[in-house]
C-alpha cells in the first residue's frame, strides 16, 4: 500500500510539473528546459520507426527549447538585479528520507554556466544533427540525455542531483566516443572512464562528507550554506574534504598531471561531444569548488592552495609548451583546453572576487571558445581526411569563410581583447597579483604560448601553399549551413560577451562578494592630496568627474 | 554636439564600417571602399572641426564596464593636447591614405577584407588615442596588433606574408607580455590605471616611482615601435599592400609606442628614461645602417621608419630625463613636445614616401627591386615630384622640409643635455640623407633597368591627389607650428628652440648633415647606378649591414633548436611517462574494468541504455524505501 501511495505521490509531482502547477513561471521554465531534452531522449528510444527527417526536427526541438529558456532566464535575472538564488522550485522525488529533492534554481554564478550549457548543447545539437554518421538516432539520443544532464548540472541547488546530472551527462559521453570515435576510439574511451569514474568517485565522497559533516539530512546548498557559516567544520575535516574535492573534481577537469585523459579523448571522440565535455560538461568540478568547495570549506582551500598553484602552473607552462610541440589538430585542441583549465584553477587559488570572477568568466568564455574549435577541426577534418596539420596549407583559398571562423576562434583562445577570454584572464591576472605577483610573470606568458600555437595552427592549415592533394579535390567546398550556424552562435556570444561583459559580470560580482573576500587597492591618491597651487595652467574643461584636476598636457 | 559625442562618433564611425563590410560587403568590394572611406572622412571631418572649432579642449569622461570586487575597469576619453595631435595625425593621414587605397587596391579580389580590416585598424587606433585608462589602452593596443595582423596577411597565399603576419603578432604580444604585467603592477600598486589620476599623483611625487615598473611599461613600446631588440617584425611586415605600410607601419600605429611613451611620460624614473634614451639611440643608427644595405625600396623606407623612431624614442628619453632632473632651461615637456612634434611630420613625409613609393611599385607591376628601376622621373612627374619632397623633408634640408623644423629641435636639445646621444643621432641624420639619396638617384635617375620600369606610366587620380596633400604637409608648411589648432598650441611652445649663435649653429648643422649625405650618395652611388657600388667594392661590409646585427638568425635558432625541441619534449614525455607509464600502468585496473565491460557487454546501444537505467531505478527505488 505504501508502495502505491509513493508512486502516486510521484505522479503527481509529474503532473505539476506538466502542467506548471503552483509554481512560478520562470520557475518551470527552469525545469522544463532540463525535461525537454531527455524527454525527446526518450520520445526518440521508444520510437523506432520515426523517418530520419522526423528524428531531426523532434531533435532540433530538443536543443533549442533549453537554449531559448537559458537567454530567457538571463535576460530575466539581469534584468531583476537578482542577487542570489532565483527561479528556486522543489519538486518530491521520494526520496526525502535522505534529505534529497529536486531543488532547482539560479544564481550568478551559475547563471553564466548554465546560459554556456544552454549555447554551447544548440551548436553540438545543430551540427551533430546535420552531420553524416551511422545510426543518427541513436546519436541524438545520447547526445540529448548529455543536454539534459548539462542543463540539469548548473541548475540544481540539491548536491545530489548536481551530482546525478553530471553522471546523466558523463555516461553517454564514453560511450559515443567508444562507438562513433575516431582513431584509437576504444583505448580513449576506455581510459577517459576509467579516469573521470574516479574523479567522479573522489567528489562523491567529498560531497558526501559535507552531506554528513553538516548533519542537517539535506543536500541543499543554500541551507548547507547557512549552517557552515555559523557552524564551521573542523579544520581537519575541512582539510580532507577539501581535498577530496580538489583532487575528484580536479582529475574531472585535466588538473596536472591527472590530465592525459583529455587530449586523447578529445582526439578521438565525436566532434559534438568533444564541444559539449570540453566546453560545458568539464566545467562541472570549477563551478564545484567555486560554488562548493570553497565558500564552505574555506580552510581546506586555504590548506591546498600551495599545491594547486604549482599543478595549476604545470597545466599553464607544461601542458602550453606541449601543445605547441602537437602535429594533430584536435590533439593540439585538447592540449589547448586542458592548458587554460589552468588558469581557472589559477583564478580559483586567489579565493577572492576578482580572481574567482575572472575564473567564472574564463570558463563561460573558454566553454564557447573551445566547442568553436572543436567543430571547425572536424569540418577541416571531413574536408581533407587528415588531422595532421604539416599536410595541410592554404586552405583559405578554399574555404575563406571557415577560415575566418578558425582565426576567431584561434585569437579569442589565446585571450584577444575583444573576446570574453579576455577578460576572464584579464580578471585571473589581476587577482594573482593581490595572492603572489611573481606568479603573474608564468601566467601572462600563458598569453604568448597561446598565441603561439594558435597562429602557427592557423597559419600551417590555411595560409601558404596548397599541397597538390588538396588542389585537385573538387569537392573541398567551404563552410555549409549546419556548420556555419553553430559556428556563428558561439561566435556571436563570445564577441557580445567580450564588447560588454558586464552582461554577465554584474550578476557574478553580486553573487561571489557574498562568498568570497573582495580586494579593493589601497588608492595612493587619496594619501596624496593636490596642493592647489602647484596646477599651472588650468585648462577649462568639460569634466564630468570633477575631483581630478585639469591634465597639464 | 559636445566634445563627448564627437569624439564618439570619431571612435565608433569606423567600427560600424568594419562591421558592415564583415556582416554585408565582403563580396562587395567597392561598397566595402566607399564605406571604409566614408567612414575615414567622417572621422577626418569630426576631428578638424572638434580640433579647430571646439570650445572645449580638454576633456576626462569614462564609464564603468566591468567590475568585480573591488575591480573596477573603465572605458573612456582622456582627451588634452596631446591627444588631439595624435588625433589630427591620425584621422588626417588616415583618410588620405584611404583615399590612395581605393586607387591602389583597385583590381584586388579581396578589397573587402582588406578595407573592413582598415576600418578595424582606425578605430583601434583612435580607441589607443583616446583611452582613459591603462586597461583601455591594452585593450585597443592588442587590437591594432591584430588588424595589423589581418593586412600583413593580406596576400596570404604567398608563405613570406603568412609567416609575416605571425611573427609581426606574435613579437607584439613579447611586448604585451610585459606591458599588462606593468600595467597590473600599477594598478595595485597606485590603486588606479587612470591616466589624469596617476598623472597628478606622481607629477608631485616622484619619489613614489619604481623603475621596474617603468621597464616592464617600456616592454609594450619596444614591441609596438619596433625598438631594438623587438625590431624584427617591421621589416617583415613589408610583405602587406603598401597603403598598409604607409598607414599602420609607418605614420600611426608603429608611432603609437611613442605616444603612448609621452601620453605617460610622468611614470619613468631618471633611470628607466636613460634606458630609453639609449634604446632609441641605438635603434635609430643601428637601422640607419641596415637601411643602406637594403635594395627593396619598400625595405629601405621600413628601417628608415626604425630610425626615425629611434629618433622620437630616444629624444623622448633623454629630454624629459633633462627635464626631471632639472637641467635645463627647456622645461619639462621638452623632450615630449620635440618627439611628439617629430611624429607629426613624419607622418607626413613617410606616408608620403611610402605612398610614393607604392605608387612606383603599382606602376612597375610589382617590381620592388631599386635597381630594377631608373629613369623614373620623366615617367612618372607627379610622384617623383612629391617623391622628392619627401626626400627633402626627411632628409632635414633647412626651411623647405618639414622634417627640419622637427628634426631641428631633437638634435638641439640632444646636444644641450647629452652629448654621445647627440652624436649617435647626429650621424645618423648623415645616414639618413645618404640613403634617402641613394634610393632617390638610383630610383628616379638614369635608365630604365627593366621592362616593368620602361612601361611604367603615371598613376591615377586617386594615388596622386593624397601624394599631393601629403606633399604640402611634408613641406616647410607641415612644419609651421602656427597652423597647428589651438588645442595643441601650449604644447608644441613647449619645443626646444635655439636663440643666436646658437641658431645659426642648428641651422648650419641641420644644412651640413642633409648636404654631405644628399650630396655623398650622389657622388658615390651615381644617378641611375645599376648595382650597389659598396656591395662591389665592400661585399663583407655590406653583407654585414645586410645581417642586421643577425637578430633575426638568433631568434630563429632559438625558436628552431630549444623552443620547439622543449615542446616536443614535453608533449612526448607527456604522452609517454604521464599517459603511458603512470596510467597504464595499472593495468591490471584496467583489466578488472574490462572483464567487467565485457560481461555486460550485449552488442546493443539499447542494451546499454537499458542497463543504465535498470539499475538506476533500482538503486533509486530502494533508497526511496519503496520495496
Amino acid at each position: 500500500m505504501e508502495f502505491y501511495h509513493t508512486i502516486a505521490e510521484a505522479l503527481e509531482g509529474i503532473l505539476d510539473i506538466v502542467l506548471f502547477r503552483g509554481k512560478a513561471l520562470n520557475a518551470s521554465l527552469l525545469l522544463v528546459s532540463i525535461d525537454i531534452p531527455l524527454l525527446v531522449a526518450f520520445v526518440l528510444l521508444a520510437a523506432g520507426g520515426l523517418s530520419k527527417k522526423f528524428v531531426r526536427i523532434l531533435a532540433v526541438a530538443g536543443f533549442v527549447a533549453p537554449a531559448l529558456i537559458s537567454v530567457w532566464l538571463w535576460y530575466v535575472y539581469f534584468v531583476g538585479h537578482y542577487s542570489d538564488y532565483a527561479f528556486a522550485s522543489d519538486t518530491p522525488t521520494g526520496l526525502e528520507n535522505f534529505g534529497i529533492s529536486l531543488k532547482l534554481g539560479l544564481n550568478g554564478i551559475s547563471l553564466p554556466l548554465y546560459l554556456l550549457a544552454g549555447i554551447v548543447g544548440l551548436a553540438a545539437g545543430i551540427y551533430a544533427i546535420n552531420s553524416k554518421v551511422d545510426r543518427l538516432r541513436q546519436y541524438l539520443i545520447l547526445l540529448l540525455f548529455m543536454q539534459g544532464g548539462l542543463m540539469g548540472i548548473f541548475a540544481s541547488i540539491d548536491l545530489f542531483f548536481y551530482y546525478f546530472f553530471h553522471e546523466i551527462a558523463l555516461i553517454p559521453t564514453f560511450i559515443m566516443i567508444a562507438v562513433w570515435g575516431g582513431r584509437g576510439r576504444r583505448s580513449a574511451a576506455m581510459e577517459m572512464a576509467i579516469y573521470l569514474t574516479l574523479g567522479a568517485l573522489l567528489s562523491l565522497i567529498g560531497l558526501l562528507a559535507l552531506y554528513s559533516g553538516s548533519g542537517l539530512n539535506s543536500f541543499d546548498i543554500i541551507s548547507m550554506r547557512e549552517y557552515f557559516s555559523e557552524n564551521p567544520l573542523s579544520e581537519i575535516f575541512q582539510d580532507n574534504a577539501y581535498a577530496l574535492l580538489l583532487f575528484g573534481f580536479g582529475i574531472l577537469v585535466s588538473l596536472w598531471p591527472f590530465h592525459s585523459w583529455a587530449p586523447r579523448a578529445y582526439g578521438a571522440a565525436p566532434a559534438p561531444v568533444a564541444m559539449m565535455h570540453a566546453g560545458v560538461l568539464k566545467k562541472f568540478g570549477l563551478y564545484g569548488l567555486i560554488q562548493i568547495g570553497a565558500p564552505l570549506l574555506p580552510f581546506g582551500a586555504s590548506q591546498w592552495t600551495g599545491l594547486l598553484i604549482w599543478l595549476a602552473l604545470g597545466n599553464i607552462i607544461l601542458i602550453g609548451l606541449a601543445t605547441v610541440g602537437q602535429r594533430d589538430l584536435k590533439q593540439m585542441i585538447g592540449y589547448s583546453s586542458v592548458m587554460h583549465m589552468g588558469y581557472a584553477f589559477l583564478g580559483i587559488a586567489c579565493f577572492s572576487v576578482i580572481g574567482v570572477g575572472g575564473a567564472v568568466l574564463l570558463m563561460f568564455a573558454h566553454g564557447l571558445s573551445v566547442a568553436l574549435l572543436f567543430m571547425l577541426a572536424d569540418c577541416i577534418y571531413r574536408r581533407t581526411g587528415t588531422c595532421e596539420m604539416h599536410e595541410m596549407g592554404g586552405l583559405c583559398r578554399k574555404m575563406p569563410v571557415l577560415t575566418c571562423f578558425f582565426a576567431m576562434g584561434v585569437f579569442a583562445n589565446a585571450g584577444l581583447p575583444g573576446f570574453a577570454n579576455f577578460w576572464g584572464e584579464l580578471g585571473i591576472f589581476i587577482g594573482i597579483w593581490k595572492f603572489q605577483p611573481w606568479l603573474i610573470v608564468p601566467a601572462v606568458a600563458g598569453i604568448l604560448i597561446s598565441a603561439l600555437y594558435g597562429l602557427r595552427a592557423a597559419r600551417n592549415i590555411f595560409f601558404g601553399d596548397l599541397p597538390k592533394a588538396f588542389d585537385e579535390k573538387t569537392e573541398m567546398g567551404d563552410i555549409r549551413f549546419g556548420e556555419r550556424l553553430p559556428a556563428l552562435v558561439l561566435l556571436t556570444t563570445l564577441i557580445l560577451i567580450g564588447f560588454w561583459p558586464r552582461a554577465i559580470s554584474d550578476t557574478l560580482d553580486n553573487n561571489l562578494t557574498a562568498l568570497y573576500p573582495s580586494n579593493n587597492p589601497t588608492l595612493v591618491i587619496e594619501e596624496y592630496p593636490i596642493p592647489q597651487d602647484l596646477i599651472f595652467d588650468p585648462l577649462e574643461s568639460e569634466k564630468l568627474d570633477e575631483n581630478l584636476p585639469p591634465s597639464r598636457l | 554636439m559636445s566634445l563627448t559625442q564627437i569624439l564618439l562618433v570619431i571612435l565608433l564611425a569606423p567600427l560600424a564600417s568594419a562591421l558592415l563590410t564583415i556582416v554585408f560587403f565582403r563580396r562587395k568590394g567597392s561598397v566595402a571602399s566607399v564605406l571604409s572611406v566614408g567612414a575615414a572622412g567622417i572621422v577626418m571631418l569630426f576631428s578638424l572641426y572638434a580640433l579647430y572649432f571646439s570650445e572645449v579642449k580638454t576633456l576626462h569622461v569614462s564609464c564603468n564596464w566591468l567590475s568585480l570586487g573591488g575591480l573596477s575597469i573603465s572605458m573612456g576619453f582622456h582627451f588634452n593636447q596631446l591627444s588631439a595631435l595624435m588625433l589630427l595625425v591620425v584621422s588626417f593621414v588616415g583618410f588620405w591614405i584611404h583615399l590612395f587605397s581605393m586607387g591602389y587596391m583597385a583590381d584586388d579580389e579581396a578589397r573587402g577584407r582588406y578595407f573592413g580590416g582598415l576600418s578595424f585598424f582606425m578605430f583601434s587606433m583612435l580607441g589607443i588615442v583616446l583611452a582613459d585608462n591603462l586597461f583601455m589602452l591594452f585593450i585597443f593596443w592588442e587590437l591594432v596588433g591584430f588588424s595589423s595582423y589581418l593586412l600583413i596577411g593580406h596576400y596570404f597565399e604567398k608563405n613570406s606574408a603568412a609567416e609575416a603576419a605571425k611573427k609581426a603578432f606574435l613579437v607584439n604580444r613579447v611586448g604585451d607580455f610585459g606591458f599588462l604585467i606593468g600595467i597590473i603592477w600599477c594598478y595595485w600598486h597606485y590603486g588606479t590605471v587612470d591616466l589624469a589620476e596617476l598623472e597628478s599623483l606622481l607629477f608631485l611625487n616622484p619619489n613614489l616611482l619604481i623603475t621596474g615598473m617603468g621597464l616592464c611599461l617600456l616592454c609594450g613600446v619596444l614591441g609596438k615601435s619596433a625598438q631594438m631588440p623587438l625590431h624584427v617584425w617591421l621589416p617583415d611586415a613589408m610583405e602587406g599592400p603598401t597603403p598598409v605600410s604607409a598607414l599602420i607601419h609607418a605614420a600611426t600605429m608603429v608611432a603609437a609606442g611613442v605616444y603612448f611613451l609621452c601620453r605617460v611620460y610622468f611614470i619613468f624614473t631618471q633611470d628607466v628614461l636613460m634606458v630609453i634614451a639609449w634604446v632609441g639611440a641605438i635603434t635609430a643608427i643601428f637601422a640607419a645602417f641596415s637601411a643602406l644595405a637594403q635594395n627593396d625600396i619598400k625595405r629601405i623606407l621600413a628601417f628608415s621608419t626604425l630610425s626615425q623612431l629611434g629618433y622620437m624614442v630616444a629624444i623622448f628619453g633623454v629630454g624629459t630625463q633633462a627635464g626631471v632632473a632639472e637641467m635645463l632651461e627647456f622645461g619639462f615637456y621638452a623632450g615630449v613636445a620635440a618627439a611628439m612634434f617629430h611624429l607629426t611630420t613624419h607622418a607626413f613625409f613617410k606616408a608620403l614616401l611610402f605612398l610614393g613609393s607604392g605608387s612606383i611599385i603599382n606602376a612597375c607591376h610589382h617590381e620592388q627591386d631599386i635597381f630594377k628601376m631608373g629613369g623614373l622621373y620623366r615617367r612618372m612627374p607627379w610622384t617623383f615630384l612629391f617623391f622628392t619632397i619627401g626626400v627633402i623633408a626627411i632628409s632635414g634640408v633647412p626651411w623647405i622640409g618639414a622634417g627640419f623644423w622637427s628634426k631641428d629641435p631633437i638634435l638641439y636639445l640632444a646636444l644641450k643635455s647629452n652629448a654621445p646621444i647627440y652624436g649617435i643621432l647626429a650621424f645618423s641624420a648623415i645616414l639618413t640623407a645618404l640613403y634617402m639619396g641613394r634610393l632617390w638617384f638610383i630610383v628616379f635617375f638614369g635608365e630604365a633597368k627593366s621592362e616593368s620600369a620602361e612601361n611604367a606610366k603615371e598613376s591615377s587620380i586617386f594615388m596622386v591627389l593624397p601624394l599631393a596633400v601629403l606633399g604640402l604637409g611634408s613641406t616647410f608648411i607641415g612644419g609651421m607650428v602656427q597652423l597647428y589648432p589651438a588645442g595643441v598650441q601650449q604644447l608644441l611652445e613647449k619645443l626646444p628652440e635655439a636663440h643666436g649663435a646658437d641658431h645659426t649653429l642648428m641651422v648650419a648643422l641641420s644644412a651640413g648633415f642633409s648636404i654631405l649625405g644628399l650630396v655623398g650618395a650622389m657622388l658615390y652611388y651615381k644617378p641611375g647606378a645599376s648595382e650597389d657600388r659598396l656591395n662591389k667594392f665592400a661585399p663583407r661590409l655590406f653583407a654585414f649591414l645586410k645581417a642586421r646585427l643577425y637578430f633575426d638568425e638568433i631568434y630563429g635558432w632559438y625558436i628552431e633548436k630549444i623552443q620547439q625541441p622543449v615542446a616536443e619534449l614535453l608533449g612526448f614525455f607527456d604522452q609517454l611517462f604521464i599517459s603511458g607509464l603512470m596510467v597504464r600502468g595499472t593495468a591490471g585496473l584496467t583489466g578488472l574494468v574490462g572483464i567487467f565491460v565485457r560481461a555486460t557487454h550485449v552488442g546493443s546501444l539499447h542494451g546499454y541504455v537499458y542497463w543504465f537505467f535498470g539499475g538506476l531505478l533500482l538503486f533509486w527505488a530502494l533508497a526511496a524505501g519503496w520495496f
